[in-house]
């Protein structure tokens, strides 16, 4: 494929928490196309969900090494909320409650925040809740959800279903999915992964982050990466997730140490 | 009881400033000979340790009510009043005096208006008073005038009532007003006090006295917006017949050094009283709520819920109690108040307290104080929200929640906009 449609470029990416010593990421190399969909896998602690938050600016983290250019710019310049507006979306492992702010509300603030700083026009009222609409229909997410304050009493389901509703509605370029699948029952796993399938296209990459293979018989990857102390270890093809699945992490914690 | 040994520049010019209504002469005297001996409440007093009221009144405030204010300037006041046209009675005190000419009453029938300062009385109009309270005696020796409304038994009073006080510039004055307001069984009322003041430093001292009688409903709404240079002094003094309901809500967004007080009583059995409120600080303004909610008889139930937001150095008080006497089986008490601070020079004093002498109740209490949440923060900042936008939206969502305690959408949707201005920078604070 040509250097124009790469999307994601990380290179020799180091990074740690910030005021601790112990690096997490220690030389992440990882390319992806528009288009595609990467999946990394692997055990807990070995740097996942650092990776989700230091593509997307989360404060407490120091990157002390290489560098991450998004669509030809450097990412690690940018404010979380100018990396959503140029179309990066994470969908968090443990998606925050916020009280008092209506879903509905927080979802037109985000979309016309994200809209004009793209220099677009924000949209109207009703134009935003035709869009809303039809995308939770898809999604089976109920209207009476929509008035609830964001997360604030929903179930692990409905929490990541509404995950997916606001990828949905901000129509990202490349989203990000970190343990979408945790505390999902397996109908809740069929709908989201049907939602986030539905969001596949040539313009739209997508890394899934996730422990587990379970959800990679939803969400079928192009390419499946090993993460383990803090390096990917191994790349491979969608029957590298099921030869994990049978022989566990165990060999890749020994050959990264 | 403390002697005062030397007096402060404040309480010698209280002591010594004339006026008092001539009605009530008697009540006038007895304030004096009290104030006389206690003068200014100080740190040494458990109830005032956050709020020494004799170290913050630095300045001599003559007793000036009535002193000529411009018109523009009451004009541009009058125009800043927030819930405009929302009330259908509204009676204007300018510099603590009643202006007939701002003021619009709806004509109802049954609802009695009366200004406290008229010649003449009706015989409903009382003052209770309030025993001991450095603010109750200083407005009962200084006071100039005020509402007394009346809503008879059985009536519903069609629209609000607001009462609109406006300090003007003139030179520093002290402000001295009552009301006194009595819903009597089933009727019901929904009260606007709004305190407006700019380029004046005054110091505010305003009493309200309400009487709910059986059965019936008190909603009331205040906004303080005094000028940031100012001192607002207030008492609430509610008693509560059986089965009555009393809504109160204030915003304090005003005045340099604020001490409000509530006292609660309820006097008759299935009774309930929510008193919630809203704190928007900056600067250096000094806001402090204390609470007396006296669950003097059986089966009476009050909630609180102060929302508080504070800003640069500003600092807020919430003490909140409640008593529960031996008789007062199944009260159902429980009050909460949340501190926001946006600097780390902020400050959030919370004191709950509960005194339970019944049995059979079930109370509680929970006091939080904090900064904003950093994951809402990054959560919101993930979906594409500006920082600034983003901290609006949770401090507005924190305020919010108190704010919700108000039922009249219209007024509730007026509160929201006065706080998402201050949000946005539109204050007025002390330097």
């Amino acid at each position: 494929m040509s250097e124009e449609n790469k999307m994601l470029e990380i290179k020799n990416l180091h990074a740690r928490v910030e005021d601790e010593h112990r690096e997490i990421l220690r030389g992440v190399n990882l390319t992806v196309k528009a288009g595609e969909v990467h999946a990394i896998m692997g055990p807990n602690g070995s740097g996942k969900s650092t990776l989700s938050y230091v593509l997307t600016g989360r404060d407490g983290y120091e990157v002390s090494e290489g560098s991450v250019t998004y669509k030809g710019e450097d990412l690690l310049e940018m404010e979380p909320d100018e990396r959503a507006a140029k179309g990066i979306f994470l969908a968090f492992q443990y998606p925050v409650e916020i009280p008092g702010v209506a879903t509905m509300q927080f979802l037109k603030v985000a979309l016309n925040a994200q809209r004009k700083a793209r220099g677009e026009a924000e949209l109207t009222t009703p134009d935003f809740m035709r869009l809303v609409r039809e995308r939770a229909g898809k999604l089976g997410v109920a209207q009476e959800m929509l008035k609830r304050p964001v997360n604030v009493g929903f179930s692990g389901g409905e929490k990541k279903r509404a995950e997916i509703l606001q990828m949905a509605v901000l129509e990202p370029a490349l989203c990000i999915l970190d343990e979408t699948d945790s505390g999902l029952d397996i109908d809740a796993l069929k709908v989201v992964a049907d939602g986030v399938n539905a969001l596949r296209s040539p313009d739209r990459a997508m890394i899934v982050i996730t422990h587990y293979q379970r959800l990679l018989n939803y969400i079928v990857p192009d390419v499946v990466h090993v993460l383990s102390k803090g390096r990917i270890v191994r790349s491979g093809d969608k029957s590298l997730a099921l030869e994990l699945e049978e022989q566990g992490y165990a060999a890749y914690a020994e050959e990264a140490a | 009881m403390d002697q005062i040994v030397q007096k402060t520049a404040a309480e010698a010019a209280w002591l010594e400033a004339g006026g008092g209504l001539s009605w009530l002469e008697a009540e006038r005297a007895k304030a004096v000979e009290s104030f006389g001996r206690t003068g200014l409440p100080n740190r040494r007093l458990e109830d005032w340790k956050w709020t020494d009221l004799k170290r913050l009144i630095d300045g001599a405030y003559p007793a000036l009510a009535g002193s000529e204010a411009g018109a523009a300037a009451v004009d541009a006041l009058m125009a800043s009043a927030p819930f405009g046209d929302l009330a259908a009675t509204r009676l204007v005190f300018v510099n603590g005096r009643f202006d007939a000419a701002r003021s619009r009453i709806a004509d109802e029938a049954d609802v009695e208006i009366v200004p406290l300062a008229a010649a003449e009385r009706p015989g409903w109009v009382k003052v209770t008073g309030t025993e001991e309270d450095p603010i109750d005696a200083l407005n009962l020796a200084h006071l100039s005038d005020g509402a007394a409304i009346r809503v008879p038994a059985g009536t519903a009073a069609e629209g609000a009532i607001e009462l609109c006080f406006i300090a003007a510039p003139g030179a520093a004055a002290t402000l001295t007003t009552r009301n006194v307001v009595v819903v009597e069984e089933g009727a019901a009322l929904s009260l606007i006090e709004t305190h407006l003041g700019n380029d004046v430093a005054h110091a505010a001292n305003s009493v309200t006295e309400v009487r709910v009688g059986k059965g019936a409903r008190l909603d009331r709404v205040k906004l303080q917006r005094d000028d940031a240079s100012s001192v607002h002094l207030a008492n609430l003094v509610a008693g509560l017949g059986a089965g009555s309901t009393l809504h109160d809500f204030t915003l304090t967004m005003g005045a340099r050094v604020v001490r409000q007080q509530g006292f609660v009583r309820f006097e008759g059995e299935g009774a309930t009283a929510r008193i919630a409120g809203a704190y928007l600080l900056a600067g250096r303004q000094h806001a402090d709520t204390r609470l007396l909610v006296d669950h003097a008889v059986p089966g009476c139930t009050s909630r609180e819920l102060f929302k508080c937001v504070m800003d640069e150095n500003a600092r807020g008080i919430f003490q909140g109690k409640v008593v529960v006497r031996p008789d007062a089986q199944k009260t159902d008490g429980k009050q909460s108040s949340h501190g926001l601070l946006l600097s780390p020079t902020a400050e959030f004093d919370a004191k709950p307290e509960l005194e339970i002498f019944a049995d059979d109740v079930v109370c509680g209490h929970g006091a939080t104080s904090g900064e904003i949440d950093e994951d809402q923060m990054f959560y919101l900042r993930a979906r594409g929200i500006p920082e600034p936008q983003a901290r609006s939206l949770l401090v507005a969502a924190f305020v919010g929640e108190a704010i919700a305690a108000v039922e009249d959408e219209a007024l509730r949707d007026c509160l929201s906009d006065m706080a998402a201005r201050w949000l946005a920078g539109e204050r007025r604070a002390a330097a």
